[in-house]
């Protein structure tokens, strides 16, 4: 399972729809999932939606997106056992209540809902579109922090195999997007060191994405007509990326695509730079 | 200038530097600025004058007329319950493990924070002009909904139907556990959880009759606030841009302008490669011409659709931190000078 983080604009859904048909025109049967409402990955997949079903949106590729409501219902019956009867309503409502005040339980039930179809063995591999590096923290860590804040229950005891799936380097990896520009490469650095620190999950690998070639020639002089604009915008942002490039681990470069217009483009582009490695 | 700037869009495209710029060329014309940024880049946040975070309002020392405040949602917060609880309740609510977590994971409490803050500097009355760098929280429009929402979570429907209706004392709330439904949640959960999660609640209630008249205070600076969206032209951004105004006018107004950040020169779509020219600097200008056709097409789908002004910043390679090339970016833009 990889699981994609990285700072918000850099390109998270994208990356994510690109890893999905890059591992399915390898062969395998990929699940996508979108972990956040309103994140980019259905139009990246080429879809209008996401469903919590997981529907096939091309050979070999299946995507969901985690709904809250459904999520929860599911995690209490399936998960906790809470029989399905009429009034799951109610519970749902109150265990949401609780669950915005209480740290982790949120994050347990998101978290809980990817880990369960990673674990099903239905799919070679599962892509999480997950919540933005700010916020990563939070569910990375929501079992522990479950298990500092609650002494007993059955939440309790669920987060013990999430733990122990996402500690396992081989079941999941953590996938940081970043860009070569100072927030997020100063953001994808954080949380690098935080991870380092906290130990909850294996980074697979820290994906930089809208790299720029170097321009292959020397600046023009006169940069006032269009030809020495061009090359004074490139080769500036082509030194700025350097710098900020200088201070994230080796990893795939995805190109800066130009002129490309639709989302599943980008996608197809981005998953033949990454079959090229 | 009646209401608050309130520059909003999806996160990394460009809004804090379009906010400073803003402030720059308001306070430039002799207005009293003041611009309320959230988590700047460090050279932004050196040029504006603001370094550290929660800092009151500061006036720049090469542009007296300028001020800056940096917004920490996390501080905010605890003045929010100071302000609204008692004393004594206050007390126990800030040093709870669960307000940190109700802070930082209720989306809407770092955007109805910053909302405060922005009531509470406009009401100063001691700025011409209040800028707002809206926090980058998912959806963005959080930031208008934020009053609203928060005001439900803590009085509202989840908690209503957790007590049952009246505000119940201590001694119910211990009682809860008795109900059906809730006794499932207690054994998931854990019964001393429930408990302590309860009293939680029971003190952030006491926020509620506070909150509520903030809230609409707040709501009333939205209506009259100037919305400015800003947006790259890249498909996920342009989808939030258009969120925007498709919920907007029913939380605040329509927004007044839609700004495309790093806007190539339109003209270099046309240009006649000269002979002669080094083969990789005419692929090199190809290539951002079809870049800059690209973006076109999106700003023209863009502002027909939505009946709006379109602002363009250029695209520089390192983002503009002093104050003069800050001030050049609104005068170039055209519609945002026309702003202020």
């Amino acid at each position: 399972m990889l699981i994609v983080t990285g700072k918000g604009g850099v390109g998270k859904s994208a990356v994510t729809a690109a890893l999905a048909v890059d591992a399915a025109r390898r062969g395998l049967r990929v699940l996508a999932i979108g972990m956040v409402e309103g994140q980019g990955l259905a139009g990246h997949l080429g879809v209008e939606k996401l469903t919590y079903q997981p529907a096939e949106v091309r050979p070999g590729i299946f995507a969901m997106a985690i709904n809250r409501p459904a999520a929860l219902d599911e995690y209490l019956r399936l998960q906790l056992h809470v029989p399905k009867f009429s009034r799951i309503g109610p519970i749902a409502r109150a265990f949401d209540a609780l669950a915005s005040a209480a740290p982790g339980i949120r994050e347990t039930v998101t978290m809980g809902k990817v880990l369960f179809e990673a674990r099903t063995r239905e799919w070679d591999l599962v892509v999480a579109d997950a919540p933005p590096s700010g916020q990563i923290g939070s569910h990375l860590r929501a079992p522990r922090t479950i298990s500092d804040l609650v002494g007993a229950g059955r939440v309790r005891e669920q987060t013990r195999w999430m733990e122990e799936w996402l500690n396992d380097p081989v079941k999941t990896g953590l996938v940081i997007v970043s860009t070569a520009e100072e927030l997020p490469a100063i953001e994808t650095v954080e949380t690098l060191a935080w991870l380092e620190h906290e130990q909850v999950v294996d980074v697979a690998s820290v994906i930089t994405n809208r790299t720029l070639e170097p321009l292959g020639a020397s600046v023009p002089a006169d940069v006032s007509a269009p030809i020495g604009a061009a090359a004074a915008l490139h080769d500036g942002i082509f030194h700025e990326q350097q710098r900020w490039l200088a201070t994230l681990p080796d990893g795939p470069r995805l190109p800066y695509l130009f002129g490309v217009t639709g989302p599943v483009e980008v996608t197809e582009r981005l998953a033949d730079v990454l079959e090229e490695r | 200038m009646s209401g608050p700037i309130l520059v909003t869009g999806a996160g990394g495209v460009g809004k804090t530097t379009v906010s400073a710029a803003l402030a720059v060329h308001a306070a430039r014309r002799g207005l009293e600025t003041l611009v309320l940024t959230v988590d700047p880049a460090k050279r932004l946040a050196s040029a504006l004058g603001v370094e550290t975070l929660g800092a009151e309002p500061t006036a720049n020392p090469e542009l007296p007329h300028l001020w800056a405040a940096m917004l920490d949602a996390e501080a905010s917060w605890e003045e929010i319950a100071r302000r609204h609880a008692p004393p004594d309740v206050a007390d126990r609510l800030v040093t709870s493990e669960f307000f940190r977590s109700i802070t930082r994971h209720f989306p809407a409490s770092q955007s109805y924070a910053a909302a405060e803050k922005m009531a509470d500097y406009v009401e100063a009355r001691r700025w011409d002009v209040v800028i707002v760098d809206t926090p980058p929280a998912a959806g963005g429009i959080e930031f208008f909904t934020a009053p609203q929402e928060l005001t439900e979570l803590v009085g509202g429907r989840l908690f209503r139907w957790l007590t049952g209706g009246s505000i119940p004392g201590r001694r119910e709330l211990f009682n809860l556990a008795a109900r059906p439904a809730l006794r499932i949640v207690d054994l998931a959960l854990g019964s001393d959880l429930l408990e302590r999660v309860s009293s939680f609640l029971f003190d952030l209630r006491s926020t509620y009759d506070g909150l509520r008249s903030r809230a609409t205070e707040i709501e009333r600076h939205f209506k009259k606030s100037v919305v400015l969206v800003v947006t790259t032209s890249d498909p996920a951004p342009v989808a939030e841009a258009a969120r925007f105004f498709q919920a907007l006018p029913a939380v605040a107004r329509a927004p007044a302008a839609v700004v495309f950040n790093r806007a190539l020169p339109t003209e270099w779509e046309k240009v006649d490669i000269p002979d002669g020219t080094a083969r990789p600097l005419a692929r090199n200008l190809a290539l951002w011409a079809r870049e800059a056709r690209r973006q076109e097409t999106v700003r023209d789908e863009f502002s027909a659709r939505y009946r709006v002004p379109v602002a363009r910043i250029a695209w520089q390679a390192t983002a503009p931190t002093d104050l003069d090339s800050l001030d050049a970016l609104v005068a170039d833009s055209g519609v945002l000078a026309d702003l202020l």
